[in-house]
């Protein structure tokens, strides 16, 4: 919680001054990203934070509003694509948490305090669904299976995402020297540069940071 | 993705449209537009063109690119040469599909024109999949895919992604085996 009441007191303060239209924007590529990408990204409640603030003080001018007014409609439409898109981007980081539950606790513990990709309502939600798998599968099953045979780690059953899946990437900075395989051959290694605006295809474990630090954006 | 959500991204982009109202600058979230005064064209986000058109405030004005001539040029180009052409829109074909659904009485010849752009996709469709074809063939890593457009990868994503991480599971597999023979050797 300390985390985005910091964040937030940063924005306020102006140091680095952004537009509403530029956490949208962000949103909008998180949003993709989130989408196309086979792990859950970082958690960027910062982003998130910062766009329901704006929403609620747009739905508060609507609501002082009159209703007949063209401009006021215009500004509902708009509200209802940006919640469009905040709300498919929390769904899809739920579907990926539902599926990766037990690894995420995991990788969160792992991890340490620094990185974090489960805001704390995300790691509630592991958590109970886990423990509420675990005693659903304990309850019908496992109890009646013999007393050798009743260890359940989900953690070492659960789904692990795929790394090694392929995506689709476009530029938006210029890196030098990426590895990427060459398949036929495990030796040798082939490296690549990234310039502005080419589109890419390869395994997303090669380029995952520089996903998460937007050098490159999936498409 | 969905394509209608590829539509959804491609109504970001800005377009002219000439209104028939006068009205203030409006602040949204996602970035100030206006001010309009009736006759004088300005450019706003493709979503809000669709929402003033509903409801007959403004006319909105087809890209420049959108004509039989550039049409004819692209076409051209896409059959002389056997590499992907770069098309003047990311989100070429949602781009016109929109346009041609909710501006095609400003746009001249509009049914020639929807004949060409369904052209220029058939020629691409056809190399998009010969060339996946051969992408899978060769075993590669690795592709550049510069001038393909957002639609076009997003209906190649889910064979071409999915035969990618096959074959990757395939030799992954196979050089394990062959690293564990030659230890017990």
């Amino acid at each position: 919680m300390d985390d985005t009441l910091d964040i937030s007191g940063v924005s306020e303060e102006g140091e680095e001054q952004i537009t509403s239209e530029q956490v949208f924007q962000q949103l909008e590529e998180i949003w993709v990203n989130e989408r196309l990408s086979p792990n859950l990204m970082l958690c960027r409640t910062d982003i998130t934070e910062c766009i329901l603030e704006q929403m609620q003080e747009m739905e508060e001018n609507i609501a002082r509003a009159k209703k007949t007014d063209l401009k006021v409609s215009l500004h509902q439409l708009e509200l209802d694509r940006i919640r469009y898109v905040l709300s498919s981007y929390l769904r899809c980081r739920l579907e990926k948490i539902e599926k990766h539950a037990a690894y995420l606790i995991k990788k969160e513990s792992s991890d340490g305090p620094s990185v974090s990709r489960l805001s704390p309502e995300e790691f509630m939600f592991a958590k109970e669904l886990t423990s509420g798998v675990t005693s659903h599968l304990t309850a019908s099953a496992l109890k009646h299976m013999p007393k050798n045979l009743q260890t359940l780690n989900l953690e070492d059953s659960g789904k692990v995402p795929n790394l090694d899946h392929y995506v689709f990437l476009r530029v938006n900075k210029a890196e030098e020297g990426i590895i990427v395989d060459c398949e036929t051959d495990v030796q040798n290694e082939d490296k690549i540069d990234l310039e502005v605006d080419a589109q890419h295809i390869m395994r997303y474990k090669l380029i995952e940071n520089l996903v998460e630090n937007q050098t490159v954006s999936l498409i | 993705m969905e394509h209608s959500e590829m539509e959804f991204i491609a109504e970001k982009q800005k377009v002219k449209i000439v209104p028939n109202f006068s009205m203030s600058k409006i602040y949204f979230i996602s970035g100030e537009v206006g001010p309009f005064q009736p006759g004088l064209p300005t450019e706003v986000p493709f979503w809000l063109a669709i929402s003033l058109r509903q409801r007959q405030k403004c006319v909105i004005h087809p890209p420049d690119w959108l004509t039989i001539e550039r049409l004819e040029e692209i076409k051209e180009a896409e059959t002389t040469t056997e590499l992907f052409t770069p098309l003047p829109n990311t989100h070429f074909r949602e781009m016109c599909q929109l346009l041609l659904t909710h501006a095609k009485p400003n746009i001249q010849n509009a049914d020639a024109v929807r004949t060409l752009v369904k052209d220029i996709w058939d020629i691409r469709a056809a190399k998009l999949r010969s060339s996946s074809d051969k992408f899978i063939r060769v075993q590669a890593g690795h592709a550049r895919i510069d001038n393909l457009t957002l639609m076009e990868i997003n209906i190649a994503r889910p064979f071409l992604l999915a035969s990618l991480d096959h074959l990757h599971t395939l030799r992954t597999s196979k050089q394990f085996t062959k690293k564990t023979r030659n230890k017990e050797y």
